[in-house]
């Protein structure tokens, strides 16, 4: 096997906000944002590993603090054996020569003021590399091996194309004669038939200067075409690594299932492929979700063992616990409905029929069921079938008298999930780990998992992936 | 038979810049029809969104609609308008730029609806969204409560706008039945807990929350036909499927007319019942999403296709368009086929402007390419480098990215 050229262990990268007025006149805690959280992985000598996720999932802030371009809050990093984050004087000169980076925008990573032959000669200037002459000479050859030519030497930036200034950035990034390049999003702001251009142009470079890349994107399209291997990330963590054709072909973890079967094709096709969407929004990194990140969303998100009932069923339960437990339930409206619906009572005397002890009052009394009742058609998209309906109402009972806490533990109770209790973690031994209790999981996270008394799948319910480990 | 809804004929808007004329679209024509959603796919600089301003008559200075015609089907439009603009009305059809401004704008909202890349440019950043979507509730219900007349219908639009903005401000919903209304829309693009999120401020909704109050905000006045200028684009995947779900699901339910611009051809295909492709300004390709998709004739249309890594297979090389997106300032525009400089094709007779020619596909299928007249003559082609002293000075200045935000009107489009 390849060796690794660069090896990321539990990479961390944690912000500290505090910096609204309110905050520090109240001198609360610092909130922190996870951005990278406990992040494994290599780069294999001549690869190029694709890094994917959507916005705020803590991909480029990753990119970033491996080249050291921000300092991370824990974790190791090692290029070529040694430690990055260790590095200083010389040995950080030369890690910085050896690692250049690429940026999506290649408007506002070159300088306006500095024709392109400065902007390019500028690492060579800063490592002090051969004679002047020798330089631009060498950005010469740099700027027509990128598909520019060195008529354009003392030209200014604002004179190109979008397309040409990437091109202007990669030589840039060439100019030290590198090992490892990460490329961040350095297509995502070209138009497409520019983009195959450059992404023609980066694998014909990688080919050429037997380069390492780290691909970091978006686009799961642009991944598929240049990665050898790919690493999924979801709000700070890596949920999957695999080989290329095995994460787009056979995707284990359910993010990325739900990512690869969220693209639209540019077919005709597309109008008829079925395709279930993920409900709901990232959550935010100041207060990601315990157990699995993804567990808010995940439409295979697990049942307790001794629980039956349909996975739709269950989602949708998680989804009305998230609502209790965030307190996101409009009780007014549903009050105020409920008031409306009374011939006597009419909704402007609402107030009046609310006292302020409201577990005496008996208009709540009265009214509670069609106060579930109204609830239920608010928060309900699937029904539910028979005693999960019941639990479900009894919960939303709890809600007519503003118990929050009751109504969730009621459903806590019954509808704790393993998947909110134990963090799923990747299988460090395998060629195509899945950080997801629906598959077998390192001794650490099943000792996890006994200790805190939570079912989770055991026998035939893991989908246990044999072959492949070597 | 589906009818058109509008019909646009040789629309053409120019930037007159410092620089000099910016030709963004030319004599552009297109049909929408009834209940249909019509996709607008092109790059930047292409002129797509010119486009859809021009049919809001939102194109800001220095633009300008030089010349054409946008036919509004409408009769009771096409009855009232027929006293005080006869010159606007052909049978059921009112070309909207011959009606007065005021009247023009007032078909915003009911008539006219625009969703945007950006919701910010239609969202009131100190507003309650609830609030926003009941005043476009508002102007719906005075709309349609009043004698379709354009005067009556303008004026009684200037004055809710009147009462909104200045009388009553910060009066919050000026009735029940639009706030209630204006929920009901919101739970209906798929916003959780309506009610509560009516009450918050643009900037306390994510970035997919504000797509979905912007759809919401356009539904509000059930308008005839939907812009939606990539909708989609500043979005997550996962989200943009979403939305993409439910503009699908209301114009399945509502049958409401939808013109889709982007730059996404995924996106294209998946919610588009027909297509024009654009460059350079111009139409350059339509038709069905199959006569496009899967029997393009013009080489731009192919090369747009070859140049999308494939979701479904493996690597190999991309088949990039060579060459960047021309200038669109008239003194450097010459009278040919725009694309004769990138086109792995460009014959002799390329250099005098095809005109559009009927494709081998359905009935729609047009492209205005020679090669959808004959085949390709190799003994006609032009040199290699005949382009080349022209394309080394006029790439300066050009553009081919997508956020050329300064481009101070030479990419006019994005
Ligand atoms: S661990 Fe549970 S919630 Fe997380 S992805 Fe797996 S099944 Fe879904
Ligand atoms: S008209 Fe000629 S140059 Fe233009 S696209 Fe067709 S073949 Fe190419």
């Amino acid at each position: 096997m390849t060796e690794s050229l660069l090896e990321v262990r539990d990479l961390e990268k944690h912000f500290y906000e505090r910096d609204t007025l309110v905050d520090r006149a109240l001198g609360g805690e610092p909130v922190s944002i996870q951005a990278v959280d406990g992040v494994s992985f290599d780069v294999r000598e001549g690869e190029t590993l694709g890094l994917v996720g959507e916005s705020g999932c803590g991909k480029s802030t990753c990119g970033e603090t491996l080249l050291r371009l921000q300092d991370p809050t824990g974790g190791t990093v090692r290029f070529d054996g040694e430690d990055v984050l260790d590095l200083s004087g010389d040995d950080l000169r030369s890690f910085r020569r050896n690692a250049q980076v690429v940026f999506q925008d290649p408007f506002s990573s070159l300088d306006p003021r500095m024709t392109v032959g400065a902007t390019v000669r500028q690492p060579l200037d800063v490592h002090s590399v051969g004679t002047k002459a020798e330089r631009t000479e060498r950005v010469c050859e740099l700027l027509e091996r990128v598909g520019l030519s060195s008529d354009q030497y003392d030209r200014y930036p604002h004179e190109f194309s979008g397309g040409q200034r990437q091109r202007i950035g990669i030589a840039r990034a060439l100019a030290l004669e590198p090992d490892f390049i990460v490329l961040d999003e350095p297509t995502s702001a070209l138009d497409v038939s520019v983009q195959a251009q450059i992404l023609n142009l980066l694998s014909d470079l990688q080919d050429e200067f037997d380069l390492t890349y780290l691909l970091i994107s978006h686009d799961l399209s642009v991944i598929r075409h240049i990665s050898d291997r790919v690493a999924v990330m979801y709000l700070g963590e890596l949920v999957e690594v695999g080989p290329v054709a095995d994460i787009f072909e056979s995707p284990k973890h359910p993010y990325t299932q739900a990512l690869l079967e969220s693209v639209p094709r540019a077919s005709t096709d597309e109008r008829d492929r079925e395709i279930e969407t993920l409900s709901g929004d990232v959550p935010s990194p100041r207060n990601p979700p315990s157990g699995c990140r993804f567990r808010t969303r995940c439409p295979s998100v697990i049942p307790p063992e001794d629980v039956t009932i349909d996975q739709r069923e269950y989602r949708q339960i998680m989804d009305v616990r998230e609502r209790i437990e965030s307190r996101e339930v409009d009780l007014d409206s549903a009050w105020e409905y409920v008031a409306d619906e009374q011939p006597s009572s009419g909704g402007s005397s609402l107030r009046s029929l609310l006292g302020d002890d409201v577990r005496e009052d008996p208009f709540r009394e009265r009214h509670a069921e069609a106060f579930v009742d109204r609830l239920e058609e608010r928060m309900l998209d699937v029904e539910l079938s028979g005693s999960h309906a019941q639990t479900v109402r009894s919960a939303l009972h709890e809600l007519c008298y503003e118990d929050w806490e009751g109504a969730a533990s009621i459903l806590a109770e019954e509808y704790e999930s393993v998947c909110e209790v134990v963090s799923p973690a990747l299988q460090d031994d395998r060629t195509h780990p899945v950080a997801c209790h629906l598959y077998d999981q390192p001794d650490s996270v099943t000792a996890n998992v006994a200790d805190a008394d939570v079912s989770a799948p055991v026998g035939d319910t893991v989908r246990t992936d044999g072959a492949e480990s070597d | 038979m589906p009818r058109d809804l509008l019909s646009v004929r040789d629309l053409t808007t120019r930037f007159f810049t410092q620089e000099g004329q910016v030709n963004a679209v030319e004599k552009v024509s297109f049909d929408v029809e009834e209940g249909e959603v019509l996709g607008i796919v092109g790059e930047s600089g292409s002129g797509k969104s010119v486009t859809a301003l021009s049919l809001v008559d939102l194109v800001e200075d220095p633009g300008r609609i030089v010349t054409g015609e946008i036919n509004y089907r409408n009769s009771e439009l096409a009855e009232s308008a027929s006293e005080n603009a006869p010159d606007a009305v052909d049978g059921d059809f009112v070309d909207v730029r011959k009606l007065p401004e005021r009247h023009r704008r007032a078909l915003r909202g009911p008539d006219f609806a625009t969703i945007f890349q950006d919701p910010a440019s239609s969202l009131n950043p100190s507003l309650p969204v609830g609030e926003q979507i009941a005043e476009a509730v508002e102007v719906q219900r005075r709309a349609s409560a009043n004698p379709r007349s354009t005067r009556s219908r303008t004026q009684s639009y200037g004055l809710g706008k009147f009462l909104l903005g200045t009388a009553l401000p910060g009066q919050g919903y000026l009735t029940e039945e639009s706030k209630a209304r204006a929920i009901e829309l919101l739970e209906l693009v798929g916003i959780p807990d309506p009610a509560e999120r009516a009450e918050a401020l643009p900037h306390e909704y994510s970035g997919g929350m504000l797509q979905r109050a912007m759809i919401a905000q356009a539904l509000a006045g059930e308008p005839e036909l939907l812009i939606a200028d990539e909708p989609t684009t500043a979005l997550d995947v996962t989200i943009q499927a979403q939305i993409l779900d439910i503009l699908g699901d209301i114009q399945e339910e509502t049958g409401m007319t939808i013109l889709l611009i982007t730059h996404n051809l995924g996106v294209i295909a998946r919610m588009c019942d027909r297509v024009g492709v654009m460059y350079a300004g111009e139409i350059v390709e339509r038709g069905s999403l199959e006569d496009v998709f899967d029997n393009p004739v013009h080489p731009y249309t192919q090369g747009l296709l070859g140049s999308i890594p494939d979701l479904e297979s493996a690597g190999g090389r991309l088949q990039p368009i060579e060459g960047n997106v021309p200038s669109l300032l008239d003194q450097e525009m010459e009278d040919r086929c725009y694309f004769a400089d990138r086109c792995p094709n460009a014959m002799e007779e390329c250099l005098e402007k095809p005109p559009e020619f009927p494709g081998p596909g359905s009935p729609d299928h047009a492209a205005k390419c020679y090669l959808a007249d004959h085949p390709y003559e190799p003994e006609q082609a032009l040199p290699e480098d005949y382009f080349d002293d022209e394309s080394s000075d006029t790439t300066v200045g050009r553009d081919d990215g997508k956020d050329d935000a300064s481009g101070e009107g030479v990419s006019a489009d994005d």
